[in-house]
């Protein structure tokens, strides 16, 4: 007999034990996910208190992304001027636009700067620059928009460094810069040499640039001097005698494409395209991390709040309704993170046939439910394995669908009571309690979940955020209601039950009088 | 106990349109109050240490900037200024001055907590994004309702339900703006992208909350002796403790926010409170006595 066969025959009460011992380990295993670091440091303590009898293994640590207004950073937005440049050569210019703006950013140590090419709705460029835990924001506009940085530059005294590290010392090329800059060009022209045909580029100086040329180049005879375009050397020509007359020549390691692109750049600011600041958003560190203490202590007193309603009113279902809410907050911290593969695979495979298994067993499931849970998983997959960046507004949508997670329970509990006045037993009064609140729990929730996608594809990333938290909670919520309670009940369901229907909140109408 | 709410639909239905009058009233007269995500500006929230300088110094002190529209606001801790003008010098320049009013003061420091600036166009881009936005929220509801209630057809077409929906959902949103028009013109609340996401939600919630209702007088239709009219009551009075019980934990949880969510959020949270409290009252008091009304509409012509 293989083991589904088995598992068939069981009683409906050993099946659901089964079924709650998965839930355990989903549970175990999201909790894990979602609050790594504190089971690590009790893990630590304990390890500590006990002088290292009790080991308890650790897990990996995975950090939430939290978006620039509670991380501090700056949030930049720019224009970009593309009315110079032919339809074909846009993409291409923007792209080396982002680049160099790219570069700067890094040249200003923030770490992990995100610079994206975006298309506004009328087909206009931007590019967004979003620059987390950044100091001194003015600095880094003022270096974003500047025109290029051309530099020349000759060799100082060469020194040998030996990194901290590894052993091997490495000659580092000592360059000085000289006093003559960008700002002494005039223009530059693409040209080809004269003997090879191959592109070059040609410097003309004014005559303060000029003269400084003559100096460099006087001092430098037999040595190299470096052209240095945005901090990057772009040619290391030998000087091999005095140059007179204002003008230089880059050649070299460049097509004729690159060349023109280096003219292009050199004429017209080192970005291929002019752009200006249309759009900021800085939030101070401090106001940001403030932001998660408030939101951490609403969440938290949200999640109280509707716990203690729902045992006040619901009685017995509301702690079960409470336990599968905890299972849904750990489940949705979790897929916040950036989960490996494999974990995304296990957990959304697990909802997702535990949720087929329940439907089966209250017999309501069909093909449209199949389809409608597998493109829920399949979304609920790809955001698993991906951060999701949690900004304030994520956070309200997080809280908000707390409250809606209730929602399903809610519906079922209020069913439940209903079938009891009109005299089920209360296992009848369960099982059709779900079976009925069903069809509105799948109307109702897809009607939200439309309006999540609607949001997510909006555009806006604050609602972008609150659409996605929206919609992973819900989802979740889903699952919790659906299989967590419903296992629950089906566990703590028996003549004991029967007796104390006040637990349910309920009171059944006495059959005999109706007689 | 059976509350004859649909019976007495005439009353909930004067309210609501009295409420959505009013509330278009007050957005001819007054307006709504956007803020710089759709008008374009600049919003900057500076802190100051150790010495508190008065409204009258700031202003003072930006005199000669020249700022158009600036509005101080004085937070717990902080202070909002708010203008016109969005580029970065013009910024630069301020953040001087404002430095300036602690530079000889003992311990005294100034720190900016946040800088935000919007250009015009992105504002105006905003704008009629979220407008099509709302209205693909409204086609897709219609059609979601016109498909989920296919089956039912008697006593009226089941795309009546989605309109009945829709004009709840429409009578949710003026309700909204309206509430939102008085507390800008009286409290100076702000109508920013978050408000936007807010209404959506709100959309979502309250049509969720009325297909509630339609399910069960879907469900109750057929096995149903009494006639149309008391059918929905009794629908809507089986589904009403559902709906209040709902919107209180979605509420409270809100309330948390509202509370405790800091600044930034409050409005939102504030949005969606107001939101959820109609969008349940909606689907109680307007959507249900509007299939009703249709019903005898249809009736009376005959």
């Amino acid at each position: 007999m293989s083991f589904i066969q088995k598992f068939s025959k069981l009683s409906v009460r050993a099946k659901a034990w089964w079924i709650l011992a998965i839930i355990v380990v989903f549970a175990i295993t999201v909790g894990l996910t979602a609050g790594g670091n504190y089971y690590n440091a009790f893990a630590k303590n304990l390890a500590n208190k006990t002088n290292n009898i009790v080991m308890l293994p650790t897990v990996k640590d995975l950090p939430f992304s939290l978006g620039l207004d509670l991380q501090g950073g700056a949030h930049l937005v720019y224009q970009a001027d593309v009315k110079n440049i032919p339809e074909k050569d846009r993409a291409g210019a923007l792209e080396a636009a982002r680049d160099v703006i790219e570069r700067r950013v890094n040249a200003f140590g923030v770490s992990e700067p995100v610079v994206q090419v975006v298309q506004g709705s009328a087909g206009e460029y931007r590019i967004v620059a979003e620059l987390a835990g950044i100091k001194d924001v003015a600095e880094a506009i003022k270096l974003i928009g500047e025109t290029p940085t051309l530099e020349f530059k000759e060799q100082g005294a060469q020194v040998t460094q030996t990194s901290g590290t590894s052993t091997t010392a490495e000659v580092v090329e000592n360059w000085q810069n000289t006093e003559l800059t960008g700002k002494n060009l005039k223009r530059a022209t693409l040209q080809f040499n004269t003997n090879d045909g191959s592109p070059e580029v040609s410097l003309e100086f004014d005559a303060e640039g000029a003269k400084m040329f003559e100096d460099i180049t006087g001092r430098n005879v037999g040595k190299t001097v470096a052209i240095f375009l945005d901090g990057y050397p772009i040619s290391v020509p030998t000087v091999n005698e005095k140059i007179t007359g204002g003008s230089a020549n880059i050649s070299g390691r460049f097509n004729v494409e690159e060349a023109k692109l280096l003219v292009k750049r050199l004429n017209s600011g080192a970005l291929p395209v002019p752009v200006s600041l249309i759009s900021q958003q800085t939030v101070e560190a401090s106001l940001g991390s403030k932001s998660i203490d408030n939101s951490m202590r609403a969440g938290l007193l949200g999640l109280l709040l509707v716990s203690i309603f729902m045992i006040l009113y619901y009685r017995l279902p509301g702690v079960l309704a409470v336990l599968s809410l905890l299972v849904y907050g750990l489940t949705v911290l979790a897929i916040f993170k950036a989960l490996p593969l494999w974990l995304s695979l296990i957990l959304v495979v697990a909802m997702i046939g535990l949720i087929y298994y329940t439907f089966n067993e209250l017999k309501i499931f069909n093909g449209t439910l199949a389809v409608l849970f597998a493109i829920i998983g399949i979304v609920l997959f790809v955001y698993a394995q991906q951060a999701i960046t949690l900004t304030l507004s994520g956070i309200a949508g997080l809280i908000l669908s707390v409250g809606v997670a209730v929602d399903a329970n809610i519906l079922i509990f209020s069913r439940m009571r209903e079938e009891i006045k009109l005299g089920e037993s209360v296992s009848q009064a369960v099982e059709k309690g779900f079976k009925r609140a069903w069809p509105s729990i799948r109307d109702g929730n897809v009607s939200i979940i439309i309006t999540c996608l609607i949001l997510m594809f909006f555009g806006t990333s604050s609602i972008k955020g609150f659409g996605t938290t929206l919609f992973i909670g819900v989802s979740v919520s889903l699952f919790s209601a659906i299989v967590i309670t419903h296992t629950l009940f089906v566990l703590i369901l028996g003549d004991w039950l029967d007796k104390r229907t006040w637990l349910l909140g309920a009171k059944r109408k006495k059959v005999e009088e109706n007689k | 106990m059976i509350y004859r709410i649909i019976q007495k639909r005439k009353i909930f239905l004067s309210i609501s349109s009295l409420a959505v009058v009013a509330s278009i009233l007050a957005l001819i007269f007054w307006g709504l109050n956007f803020g710089i995500d759709f008008t374009g500006g600049s919003l900057m929230e500076v802190e100051f240490k150790n010495y508190q300088p008065s409204i009258t110094e700031i202003q003072d002190s930006l005199k000669d900037v020249n700022l158009h529209g600036l509005v101080i606001q004085p937070t717990e801790n902080s202070v909002i200024l708010r203008f016109k003008e969005n580029d970065e010098s013009v910024h630069q320049v301020v953040e001087a001055k404002l430095q300036a009013l602690v530079k000889d003061k003992q311990d005294a420091s100034y720190k900016e907590l946040q800088f935000n600036a919007v250009g015009a166009s992105i504002g105006a881009e905003l704008k009629s994004k979220s407008f099509n936005a709302t209205a693909l929220v409204f086609i897709m509801i219609i059609l979601y309702i016109s498909w989920a209630f296919k089956g039912v057809s008697k006593p009226i077409a089941s795309w009546k339900y989605g309109v009945a929906a829709i004009i709840a959902l429409v009578h949710d949103i003026f309700f909204i703006l309206g509430v939102f028009s008085v507390l800008g013109h009286f409290y100076g609340v702000e109508v920013n992208t978050p408000f936007i996401a807010a209404i959506l939600t709100v959309l979502g919630y309250s049509v969720s909350d009325t297909i509630v209702v339609f399910d069960r007088i879907r469900e109750n239709l057929p096995k149903s002796r009494e006639d149309f009219e008391n059918t929905v009551n009794r629908s809507v009075n089986q589904t009403i403790t559902r709906s209040i019980n709902t919107a209180m934990s979605s509420i409270l949880a809100l309330l948390a926010v509202l509370f405790f969510g800091g600044d930034t959020i409050k409005d939102f949270a504030l949005a969606l409170v107001i939101g959820i409290f109609i969008g349940t009252y909606s689907s109680i008091f307007i959507a249900s006595p509007v299939l009703v009304v249709w019903d005898k509409l249809m009736h009376s012509k005959k």
